[in-house]
């Protein structure tokens, strides 16, 4: 219960600290704005259907400006040594782990709305689906990117290639996410019933479980200065 | 328990000699003694390399995350120096299994690449393996990079359920096994004793490459009398 309790401190801290700057989640929002926008001019919608090509941009999008965001989770507290202070006080590694990951979830959340509405507009989808249901695909897989995400985030920041590793160590495994993912909001753009997109959701959600424990088990091994 | 790196060479050489002889031995049967498949012709004798260098790859990244735990846990300089040589071997069959694969695939399905789940997330393997020296290569401090590179290849190991949900899912296009199956083999005899031949010979030829790597690794951290996180000198290493 402590730990809980120490990791929703650490991401109000850190949502604090995000709503007043505003820098990762200004540039995220504005990310996702302008890959959307290009992502219209890119595809010829008279000879594409806007809403099976939508469901893979929604999701590659919310991985990209998930991957820009979230490699930034360490940087501003590594600049003035916050970070090795936050590792001092009586806080497990796992509550820092699951108080980064509350937070950088309420940024992917955010921007993942941004994301679909702006697909849904760029791309002229008039009846995208349940809302209810596109959320209920949404929340296990930005549980297992932003598991992933926060965990490498930690490596590439203490590496000479910065925030380049960051894609290139979980781009491959994010694949069954990009994969389950765009098939289940497919369906749903498609005006499927949730009976055919249960089945990608649950393996969702085991991907989430597995990237989730994984992560916060690894944690403590990167956790030091 | 010391590691005597003189009988680990010794050991990786006569490992590496027997798996080279019957890797060759597959090549002569491949060429001049199994019968040609009925239905795919004369590609099919691929396959005598692709599953075998498919088994030595999984074989090794499960290797390399055992060892990665295994160091993690126990922080011993042995476990990383095998994590290293099992990942180095992941890389050399990985990249026989993403060429074999293709070259089969070019006659089979008129082309190269096809986006196949289990192609396709072979190739990630890969890559998270390379990711794994890119790690290793871009930390500055050797112990921080061994901890930071030693998650890599624990979480790919995770991912490798995955590739069979996927195949699973999306009925894959991927061939179905004809050897390895519940209710025994289906192929013609001699096939199956090529096939097997080669898994041995890819296995052998793959242990002892390993062993060599592992000898290498660890007789260089101890010429280079890297700081151990117990010891002024690596653990349990013995010239």
């Amino acid at each position: 219960m402590k730990s809980l309790t120490d990791a929703v401190l650490i991401a109000s801290k850190d949502l604090r600290i995000e709503f007043r700057t505003g820098g990762r989640l200004v540039a995220m929002a504005a990310f996702v704005v302008l890959a959307a926008f290009l992502f219209s001019f890119a595809f010829d919608r008279a000879l594409v259907d806007g809403r099976s090509l939508g469901a893979g941009l929604v999701w590659l999008t919310v991985v990209f400006s998930s991957t820009v965001g979230v490699g930034r989770t360490f940087h501003l507290e590594d600049e003035d040594g916050a970070f090795r202070h936050l590792l001092l006080t009586p806080a497990s590694r796992t509550s820092v782990f699951l108080g980064k990951g509350l937070a950088n979830l309420v940024l992917v959340w955010i921007t993942s709305a941004l994301v679909f509405g702006t697909i849904v507009v760029f791309f002229g989808i008039r009846s995208p689906g349940p809302l209810l249901a596109h959320a209920a695909v949404l929340l296990p897989g930005s549980v297992g990117l932003v598991a992933l995400l926060t965990l490498f985030s930690r490596v590439s920041s203490h590496s000479r290639l910065g925030d380049t590793l960051l894609p290139v160590l979980t781009f491959p495994l994010l694949l069954p996410l990009v994969f389950f993912g765009s098939t289940a909001s497919a369906r749903l753009f498609l005006g499927r019933p949730w009976a055919e997109v249960s089945g990608p959701v649950r393996i969702l959600w085991a991907f989430a479980l597995v990237s989730a424990v994984g992560s916060a088990l690894l944690f403590s091994q990167v956790a030091e200065d | 328990m010391p590691i005597d790196l003189k009988k680990a060479r010794t050991i990786g050489f006569i490992l590496s000699g027997s798996g080279i002889a019957l890797v060759l031995m597959v090549h002569w049967m491949v060429m001049d003694w199994v019968p040609t498949e009925a239905v795919q012709g004369v590609v099919q004798r691929i396959f005598y390399i692709h599953p075998p260098a498919a088994w030595t790859t999984f074989l090794a990244v499960g290797i390399s995350a055992l060892a990665s735990l295994a160091y993690l846990w126990l922080e011993d300089e042995r476990a990383d120096a095998a994590a290293v040589a099992a990942a180095e071997g992941s890389l050399i069959f990985g990249a026989i299994l993403l060429t074999s694969g293709p070259l089969w695939g070019r006659i089979a399905w008129g082309t190269f690449w096809q986006p196949e789940p289990r192609l396709t997330l072979t190739l990630l393997l890969w890559f998270i393996m390379l990711g794994y020296f890119l790690v290793r290569g871009s930390v500055d401090d050797p112990r921080k990079a061994r901890r930071y590179a030693a998650i890599v290849p624990i979480l790919g190991a995770l991912d490798i359920p995955f590739i069979h949900l996927s195949v699973e899912w999306f009925r894959s296009l991927h061939p179905q096994a004809v050897v390895l199956k519940p209710e025994g083999p289906t192929a013609d005899p001699d096939m199956v004793v090529t096939l097997l031949t080669s898994f041995g010979g890819f296995t052998l030829l793959f242990l002892g490459l390993f062993t060599l790597r592992y000898a290498v690794e660890l007789g260089d951290r101890w010429a280079q009398n890297l700081p151990s996180p117990s010891t002024s000198q690596p653990s349990g290493v013995a010239a």
